[in-house]
């Protein structure tokens, strides 16, 4: 681990300013993405700005949803009664993400903010253009059973970790952010970008900007996350889909569809939502549905038999979950 | 810099800490508790759980910076007059076999039941997936919890 | 029954593993691993290590730390790191940083610059099967090709044409690692040219004894720690570079070190388990009796050939009756991490190629897979004169049948979204035991003390030495304590090969009645409490005729401190009497999702045939943690090792191993039977045993839930999506 300063700051303005003064420094939240990149040698601040204490702990009601303080823990949001009754696919999402232990330390704020656990991106040793633009991609042509199928580049086919950021793309989510220059908001789904040529930049945050809070709306229908992974828990998701469907005397009104796994971002299904939006929750629908989102997915080949799998398990994991939001025994 | 934390219900410092090692490290190496123990220092396999201000966290990726002034809870401290009666239905069920994974099975144990003292059995193995048992004695290990779930 | 003698310290966080204990001015060490896998290192630049905070010393082939190679009859030749400039591995040890704390070390390790000539690595076990060279002979020094035909049948090929039913198969295993949860770690503290290392392994007399000749030091200058073991599982039978480096760098710096391996670290610089490629030709006549039986396998090995996975002479060589035998070992030498025993070496993968053909044979057949099993049990290995000496697998299978409802399997089975599908397989481990030493001693305060070298890496050793103790004394368990994991105390030799029981038990039935005969000596003897008289021992007691007295009673009054004796065996004349095994077998119901396909342990069952139970609670969590081995083998672990010879998944966040949410309700029943023909206290081990046809019986219950055979593990979901 190199060595660095460390600041605990009494405002999150204060740490603002300090992160924004400072290119080579750093928010330090929950811990449980950075310190670990610190001891790998793949993260190298000079400067540490521990904001653990500086953002809300609070989920407040706002008017259709709540307001979550980017200091809530993953634990204290999956056990919030307002979140479990009105946003169940949100609270399944954060209890099949990480360990108890890890969800005690992860905050609302820095969850969605962690990165690739693509293993050329955590080998120091290893090709990788998110870590050092322009070395390459070692992952291309590598074990890539747990790389995108869907919007990866040329420069970068990583995927997001994140069960928490897949149910917050499928819901309403506005991101409250502080900068130097003040507050805004950008809609959740506005804030990952796929890698493009500069896959080092994961999010569209500003250097010095701070997440303070995360407001989600409460949405009309059934809900339903559904992880497949290779252990039964405790492991990253090959692929997961959150979904809520507002189905009406049989008719879709709305779909809220996000899938992980897959790709750079957490990923909205638009394509998939557009799909249903006006027409039967049947089978055949659903199935029309996967195959829209997709028609778009290209595998990645590896020495490790590669991603192709994931295309059909996506098709297959988007049914069955959408299978779980409508009102009727599964077969 | 000096670290400053209560410790198992002690008030403890440490001087020369640099910010950046683990809470794990001051504990095991600055504090003479070594109950706590590094089995992947990547948050992986729960052997180095500790209470952090009441909630089980992985020491190994609490940076000792951010535990200062904070109350922690190691597995020296789990026992009061006698073992804690986790402790005593891991000792009543065996279900210890090389040990290393030990002391984080029963923070997170006494965790859950603190939450929930009558979980299921799906509920126990789903609340201890955080802690790898490499002689996996998964089931002696949900043993215990119920029979300390029952004693308690 | 008595409880595990361990369980209050590790419950409680009072045991002191190696790396528990932080002498005053402990230093720190932490090694540098190679980023290649094949090369020559032509150039290390350290200066900027040298002047980074803390960092007391720097360590590389070209300024190495002197170390001799250890040589042992039991465990061959072991690598000491540092010695030359030669990289044959990705996560090779090239270099060695002490500091004053271990961040500091950590830190200044990532500033090292390594220079290499780098060399084509071979690392394709596949590429390397046309090549594939003989393996060495086996265990009990068959050679790697060996046929057992019967009379006037030419080849095993003529053979296995004449069979009215054929199997042809090729299986696959991945590459493991032991991942014991105690990484690899020594602190080694020299006073007076003495070193103290506090090191977990499985032997601390082998392990002193290696390092004083990788030292060059006096044995006796050396003692070995290791009262409390973090898991071994065959991973810790050598000596580690952590043990060498540590103790050689204290010695030059004149301070304690403490060194220990990353997790990352411990997937290449300690060693693993051969990945295989396994060919299965089973005959059989239309009954279902073998007629033929072929086995060829591949193992990978190191560079310079070391460890094979010996899968064919484990499995097939021994386990069923067949007139005509023919089995092949061959290795395939690449530049992967050291490769060396793991839980069940060949039993365990070779049985996975084994039972899963026998069941693939049952479904040409169409016939039950225990009947199957039964049919072709075996009371001799094929060739072979001495039969078991205690064998009782066909009660195994039916008592496992009934309880476990394989009656059952025949409905159509599915249960909400998921499919359900039953599957079995035999178990065998052969039983062996090693050399081995215990000392007794009785004490004036009526305890007594059981002590040897060996090692309790989990196992329940130490509880088992008090309770054999106590036995052969026929006083209390509680009168007992054990002491172990001290290189100082009469050799124990390796807890390995799940010989432990069976080589303690057999030395304690003779070192009890020298130390009582030594007792009846003090009583009678000059001065002694019953001079000159006749005298009985029973139940800690010495009786004369119309009095007794405890030992401790006689000791006092004969103003000793002790009288102690060791006891001595070692595996002998039985050894040309009979073969000997455990037997097991093995029972399991998964569950497919049948749209996603993630497969789902939701039942197990295991009956074994292992000797005498000695502790029910040890026993019965060493025989689950190994069927739960079984699951990890099956469905989880494999160390992929890429193009470039690194590593892809060394760690545990991909490096996978079933956490408690994957684990069903695990049964196990003994039928019990003491094999006195093989140790005098009749126990057999049983700490490999458990984890052998588990991935088998699992592949077996994938293809019946699924019609879908995988022959190749881990099984992955992509195998079931079709």
């Amino acid at each position: 681990m190199r060595p660095f300063a460390y600041d605990r700051p009494d405002t999150a303005a204060a740490a603002v300013a300090a992160v924004a003064d400072r290119p080579d420094a750093a928010f330090l939240g929950g811990g449980t993405n950075l310190v670990d990149h610190l001891r790998l040698g793949i993260a190298d601040p000079g400067l540490l700005v521990d904001v653990t204490s500086l953002t809300s702990t609070e989920i407040v009601d706002i008017d259709g949803g709540l307001r979550i303080g980017a200091g809530v823990t993953n634990a204290d949001l999956a056990a919030d009664p307002r979140v479990r009754a009105r946003l169940p696919v949100l609270a399944a999402a954060l209890l099949s993400g990480a360990s108890g232990q890890l969800r005690n330390m992860a905050t609302t704020g820095g969850n969605p903010l962690q990165r690739t656990r693509c293993p050329y991106f955590q080998d120091p040793a290893s090709a990788c253009n998110k870590r050092v633009p322009g070395s390459g991609c070692a992952a291309i042509g590598g074990a890539t059973r747990n790389h995108a199928i869907l919007g990866a580049s040329e420069h970068c086919i990583a995927t997001h970790p994140s069960d928490m950021a897949v149910a917050l793309a499928a819901l309403d989510t506005q991101v409250r952010i502080l900068g130097p220059d003040g507050g805004r908001t950008l809609a959740f789904t506005d804030l990952h970008r796929l890698p493009g040529d500069t896959p080092e930049q994961d999010t569209e945050l500003a250097h010095g900007e701070l997440i303070t809070a995360i407001d989600v709306s409460y949405p009309r229908g059934r809900h339903a996350y559904r992880k497949v992974r290779d252990r039964a828990s405790y492991a990253f998701a090959l692929v997961s889909v959150a979904a809520v469907l507002d189905v009406v005397d049989g008719t879709v009104l709305d779909a809220r569809i996000a899938l992980g796994g897959v790709a750079h971002t957490p990923w909205r299904a638009v394509r998939a939502e557009d799909t249903l939006r006006g027409g039967p929750a049947t089978e055949e629908a659903f199935a029309a549905a996967a195959e829209a989102e997709l028609a778009d997915a290209r595998p990645q080949p590896g020495f490790d038999g590669g991603n192709a799998f994931k295309i059909p398990l996506a098709r297959r994991t988007l049914t069955a979950t959408l299978r779980q939001t409508t009102p009727r025994e599964t077969a | 810099m000096r670290i400053e934390l209560t410790v198992n219900g002690v008030a403890r410092e440490a001087d020369d800490v640099w910010e950046g090692e683990s809470l794990l490290y001051a504990l095991r190496e600055r504090l003479g508790l070594p109950g706590s123990k590094n089995a992947c220092e990547q948050g992986e396999c729960g052997s180095c759980t500790v209470y952090l201000d009441g909630a089980p966290v992985c020491a190994c990726l609490v940076a000792a910076g951010q535990a200062q002034g904070r109350e922690v809870t190691t597995v020296e401290g789990l026992a009061g007059d006698g073992l804690d009666p986790v402790q005593q239905a891991f000792v009543e069920k065996g279900a210890v076999q090389c040990g290393f994974c030990t002391p984080g099975f029963l923070m997170s144990t006494k965790d859950l039941l603190d939450r929930d003292p009558a979980p299921s059995d799906p509920e126990i193995r789903e609340a201890l997936a955080g802690n790898l048992c490499r002689c996996t004695g998964y089931e002696k290990i949900l043993d215990a919890v119920r029979t300390a779930a029952a004693n308690r | 029954m008595t409880m595990r003698t361990d369980a209050p310290l590790k419950t409680s966080g009072a045991a002191r593993y190696g790396l528990d204990v932080t002498p005053p001015g402990t230093v720190y060490g932490y090694v540098v691993t190679s980023t290649i896998a094949h090369g020559e290192i032509t150039a290390m630049d350290v200066a900027a290590v040298r002047a980074a905070p803390g960092v007391l010393a720097v360590y590389t082939p070209f300024d190495p730390l002197p170390l001799r190679t250890p040589m042992s009859p039991l465990l061959g030749e072991t690598w000491v790191p540092l010695q030359d400039t030669e990289v044959t591995y990705y996560g090779q040890p090239v270099g060695f940083v002490v500091a004053e704390t271990f961040e500091q070390a950590r830190d200044a390790a990532l500033l090292v610059e390594v220079t290499y000539d780098r060399r084509p690595a071979r690392t394709s076990l596949h590429a390397g099967l046309a090549d594939a060279l003989d393996a060495p002979p086996s265990l009990h020094g068959e050679p790697p090709t060996l046929q057992v035909l019967a009379d006037g049948v030419e080849s095993i090929e003529d053979a296995l044409a004449a069979s009215a039913v054929r199997v042809d198969a090729t299986y696959e295993t991945a590459t493991q690692n032991h991942a014991a949860m105690e990484p690899h770690s020594a602190v080694a503290v020299w006073e007076d040219g003495r070193l103290t290392l506090y090191s977990g392994t499985q032997g601390s007399d082998l392990q002193a004894a290696q390092l004083a000749q990788a030292l060059d030091v006096e044995p006796a200058r050396v003692r070995a720690l290791n009262p409390f073991v973090g898991g071994a599982f065959g991973g810790k039978g050598h000596a580690g570079v952590s043990a060498f480096l540590g103790a050689a760098a204290a010695r030059d710096l004149g301070r304690p070190v403490k060194a220990a391996l990353t997790r990352e670290q411990v997937f290449t610089a300690t060693a693993t388990r051969p990945a295989t490629v396994q060919r299965l030709r089973i005959g059989a006549d239309a009954d279902g009796r073998l007629t033929a039986l072929a086995h060829d396998s591949w193992s990978s090995t190191t560079a310079t050939p070391s460890f094979v996975e010996p899968t064919s002479h484990g499995t097939s060589r021994e386990w069923y009756t067949t007139p005509n035998l023919a089995i092949t070992q061959k290795m395939v030498p690449l530049h992967v991490p050291p490769t060396t025993f793991m839980r069940a070496p060949g039993e365990a993968p070779g049985s996975f190629a084994l039972e899963s053909a026998m069941d693939e044979l049952a479904v040409a057949l169409g016939m039950d897979p225990v009947e199957l099993r039964l049919r072709n049990s075996s009371i001799a290995p094929p060739g072979r004169d001495l039969q078991w000496s205690s064998k009782h697998l066909d009660e195994c299978f039916t008592l496992g049948a009934q309880r476990f409802g394989w009656a059952q399997r025949h409905r159509r089975r599915v249960d909400r979204d998921w499919l359900v599908g039953y599957g079995t397989a035999t178990a065998m481990f052969p039983a062996l035991r090693f050399p081995c030493a215990v000392r007794i001693t009785l004490r004036p305060d009526d305890t007594a003390e059981v002590a040897t070298s060996g090692a309790d890496p989990g196992t329940g050793l130490r509880t088992v030495l008090s309770l054999f103790g106590a036995e052969a004394l026929a006083i209390p368990p509680e009168r007992v304590e054990a002491a172990l994991g001290d290189s100082t105390l009469p050799p124990g030799g390796m807890s390995g090969g799940s010989t432990a029981t069976a080589s303690v038990g057999s030395a304690i039935a003779v070192g009890a009645p020298a130390v009582i005969d030594a007792l009846v000596a003090v009583a009678t003897g000059p001065g002694g409490l019953f001079e000159g008289r006749e005298v009985a021992y029973a139940d800690g007691r010495v009786f004369a005729e119309g009095d007794s007295a405890t030992f401790g009673e006689v000791l006092r009054a004969a103003g000793r401190d002790e009288v102690t004796a060791i006891g001595t065996s070692a595996p002998g004349e039985e050894m040309t009497k009979h073969s000997f095994s455990s037997f097991g077998a093995q029972f399991c119901e998964v569950r497919v999702h049948r749209w996603t396909r993630e497969v789902r342990m939701s039942r197990m069952l295991g009956v074994f045939d292992a000797g005498r139970i000695v502790h029910e609670q040890a026993a019965r969590s060493q025989i689950m943690g190994g069927m739960i081995w079984g699951v990890s083998a099956a469905l989880h672990e494999g160390l992929e090792i890429e193009e470039s010879g690194r590593p892809a998944n060394g760690d545990f966040a991909s490096y996978l191993i079933p956490v408690n949410a994957d684990i069903p309700t695990v049964d196990v029943e003994f039928v019990r039977y003491p094999d006195t023909l093989h140790n005098p206290v009749g126990a057999r081990g049983l700490g490999e045993i458990s984890v052998v046809g588990v991935a088998a019986a699992i592949a077996n219950a994938v293809y019946d839930a699924t019609g879908i055979r995988v022959r190749r593990i881990p099984i992955v979901l992509e195998d079931l999506l079709e």
